[in-house]
């Protein structure tokens, strides 16, 4: 979850030179648009699941066309104040238009349970790690071998000389708040059957997201997902084992130490995708 | 002449005033009511401006009281102590109200009571349970501070004898990290050794999030016989499904509102989830049908525990208040609102008896709840009183 949230404000960052606060929202419309589907219309899981990110992609290019553009070329103040402001509006807009009442989307992989000498968990839960590792390849083989992807590698590095070559800077700026966007949606939509869904979840999970991207090294995709993969492990162990009240206490204090060590983030470099 | 101009200038004047009498309304009484509306407890909030308005609705449909219409007025307070000074402030300076009807949340609660008392206007608890606001409020020296909902060291005590009763031996607590979880954790603590059980460990979670796959494994390896959980019922949901999952057996008594009318609509698609689960609360659906019935109606879901409970308290204490100001002082302000707090005598609420004792606590019902075969059903009523603590 952590892992595709911070992918997608990884890309952003590395294309947009912005951070947006209102990343982990993506992720809570994704869910409503995923229990809208499935609870509301009735749709078979898949097609619900495919329902979300189809959704989140419209609203990606809404985003981009009216917060975004706006605000791009201006100080990091201003994109600060746009995205966090951004983000409480559509919070609280949520709780207006969809209540506050949590919605509970259990499918039949996440009420069945895999055991495997004693070992037990829901079979959604495998889903999710094959789904999550079937998506960030793919991402990887976008990027690295489509036009656009490397369109958006390019403007990583270098968004003036993109623009002097002729790259559609606006249309690539665009294609990754849409994608960036889709893939919160699947997020939400693979991991809505374990847990609730209500308006304030983004909340925290940008924060989780944002130090992952940061300790992964500000705007790189793979040293993000890496990263939120660390992150998400250190929380299980730390709550297992030391203590769960402070879990996201010592997450953080982990990414402040590494920032301490490189300042650079894990997998140190400069910002590209 | 100028005589009979005189004459027409005092019969217009009477005329006027006796229009003006004639016209006159009888004033409104405010009522301010403070809970979480936004962030990540808003569902309580959300639940207290239905509740709310429903009650004010109820009653000025039947004239309001003594002919004085109640304007119900709303503030949020985060489920947070600063916030919920900044809700008190909005509500007695802004909106002006007589009374506030709040907090919802223990924290919050804590911290609006040295603003209540400050600002010198009388807040009606109706939720908050943090044993540390009896011992402040009344002779404690807040005397601007009623509290209706029961205090957790008085429901510890009675939960941990009735555990104790079922041949318990040991258990874990499991609470919310915020002032409600960690005062329910402490009175817990107390409560268990004077039973004679065994408190294995206590985990804290905070409210909202996802994953309880840790701190359940904790608990798993503590291995006590019984959890003692101190949740509500928005959490309650994906705590139950993960509990299931990682395919542990211990009995749950729990403390919140995961035994209820809301867990169970959340889990619909398989109620039986919180089979087994025993609760200490004092409201739960079926109390006064009537409300159950309004409130179904107007929202399709059935009623919220502090929605119910701020509509309880409205009707129960602070409409009996206000009759006894308007009738011994002939008008209900702060003050004598304050004052006539302190005579409500009211045997018949749902709740139970409503009388506030010197530390502004009233002794309501306590109730043990079950959820069995997806159903809730009440194990035991028990009239509490101060001797509980002994």
């Amino acid at each position: 979850m952590y892992a595709m949230v911070a992918a997608g404000l990884a890309l952003m960052l590395g294309v947009a030179r912005l951070i947006n606060f209102a990343h982990g929202e993506f992720f809570m419309l994704g869910a409503y648009a995923f229990w809208f589907g499935y609870s509301e219309l009735g749709l078979p899981y898949p097609v619900a699941v495919l329902l979300a990110p189809a959704v989140m992609v419209i609203f990606g290019v809404a985003y981009q066309r009216t917060v975004i553009r706006a605000i791009l070329s201006r100080s990091w103040h201003v994109q600060l104040i746009a995205t966090l402001a951004t983000s409480i509006v559509l919070t609280n807009l949520a709780i207006i238009v969809l209540g506050t009442q949590p919605k509970e989307v259990p499918t039949a992989l996440s009420a069945r349970i895999l055991d495997v000498g004693g070992f037990r968990m829901a079979w959604q839960r495998l889903l999710v790690l094959v789904a999550a590792l079937v998506i960030f390849w793919g991402l990887h083989r976008f990027v690295a071998r489509t036009r656009t992807g490397r369109a958006m590698r390019a403007m990583s590095q270098n968004r003036e000389a993109c623009a002097v070559v002729g790259v559609d800077v606006q249309r690539v700026t665009l294609v990754t708040f849409a994608l960036s966007a889709a893939l919160a949606a699947v997020a939400a939509a693979l991991v809505s059957p374990l847990f609730n869904i209500f308006p304030d979840m983004g909340t925290a999970l940008t924060l989780k997201a944002f130090a992952a991207v940061v300790a992964g090294g500000f705007g790189y995709v793979n040293g993000a997902i890496a990263a939120s993969f660390l992150i998400g492990l250190t929380e299980a162990l730390a709550g297992s084992y030391v203590s769960y009240a402070y879990k996201d206490a010592i997450a953080f204090l982990i990414m402040i130490a590494v920032l301490l060590w490189r300042p650079q983030g894990l997998f140190g470099r400069r910002i590209g995708i | 002449m100028r005589l009979a101009l005189a004459l027409v200038t005092l019969l217009l004047a009477a005329l006027s005033g006796g229009a003006l009498s004639a016209g006159a309304q009888v004033p409104p009484i405010r009522i301010g009511f403070a809970s979480a509306m936004s962030g990540p407890a808003a569902i309580t909030g959300e639940g207290v401006r239905w509740g709310a308005t429903l009650a004010v609705e109820e009653i000025n449909a039947k004239g309001g009281i003594m002919g004085h219409k109640i304007e119900a007025y709303f503030a949020d307070n985060k489920a947070q102590p600063g916030e919920a000074v900044s809700a008190v402030r909005k509500l007695a300076d802004v909106d002006q109200v007589d009374v506030i009807i709040g907090q919802t949340h223990s924290g919050a609660c804590l911290g609006a009571m040295p603003v209540v008392k400050e600002i010198g206007v009388p807040m009606v608890i109706e939720a908050c349970s943090h044993p540390k606001i009896r011992e402040l409020s009344g002779k404690g020296g807040n005397e601007w501070t009623f509290r209706v909902a029961l205090d957790d060291e008085i429901m510890a005590y009675t939960f941990a004898r009735y555990m104790a009763r079922q041949g318990v031996k040991t258990s874990s607590v499991l609470a919310m990290n915020n002032d409600f979880g960690r005062g329910a954790a402490v009175a817990y603590e107390a409560a268990f050794k004077k039973a004679g059980i065994g408190l294995l460990s206590t985990e804290f979670f905070d409210p909202g999030q996802p994953d309880y796959r840790p701190v359940l494994t904790r608990l798993k390896r503590a291995n006590p016989e019984t959890i003692l959980a101190v949740i509500l019922a928005s959490d309650g949901a994906p705590f139950m499904r993960q509990f299931r999952e990682l395919g542990l057996s211990q009995k749950i008594f729990s403390r919140g509102s995961l035994a209820s009318a809301e867990f169970l609509h959340q889990v619909r698609d398989n109620p039986k989830i919180g089979d087994g689960v025993v609760e200490a609360s004092y409201w739960v659906v079926g109390l006064d049908p009537d409300w159950d019935k309004k409130w179904t109606e107007r929202h399709k879901i059935p009623p919220r525990v502090h929605g119910s409970l701020s509509a309880i308290t409205l009707k129960w204490a602070v409409v009996p208040a206000i009759k006894i100001a308007l009738k011994k002082h002939g008008r209900a302000d702060r003050q004598t609102i304050r004052a006539a707090l302190k005579e409500v005598d009211v045997k018949d609420s749902p709740l139970g008896p409503i009388k506030f004792d010197d530390n502004h606590q009233a002794w309501i019902n306590m109730i043990l709840l079950e959820m069995r075969d997806g159903q809730l059903r009440i194990l035991e009523k028990l009239q509490t009183s101060p001797a509980l603590l002994n």
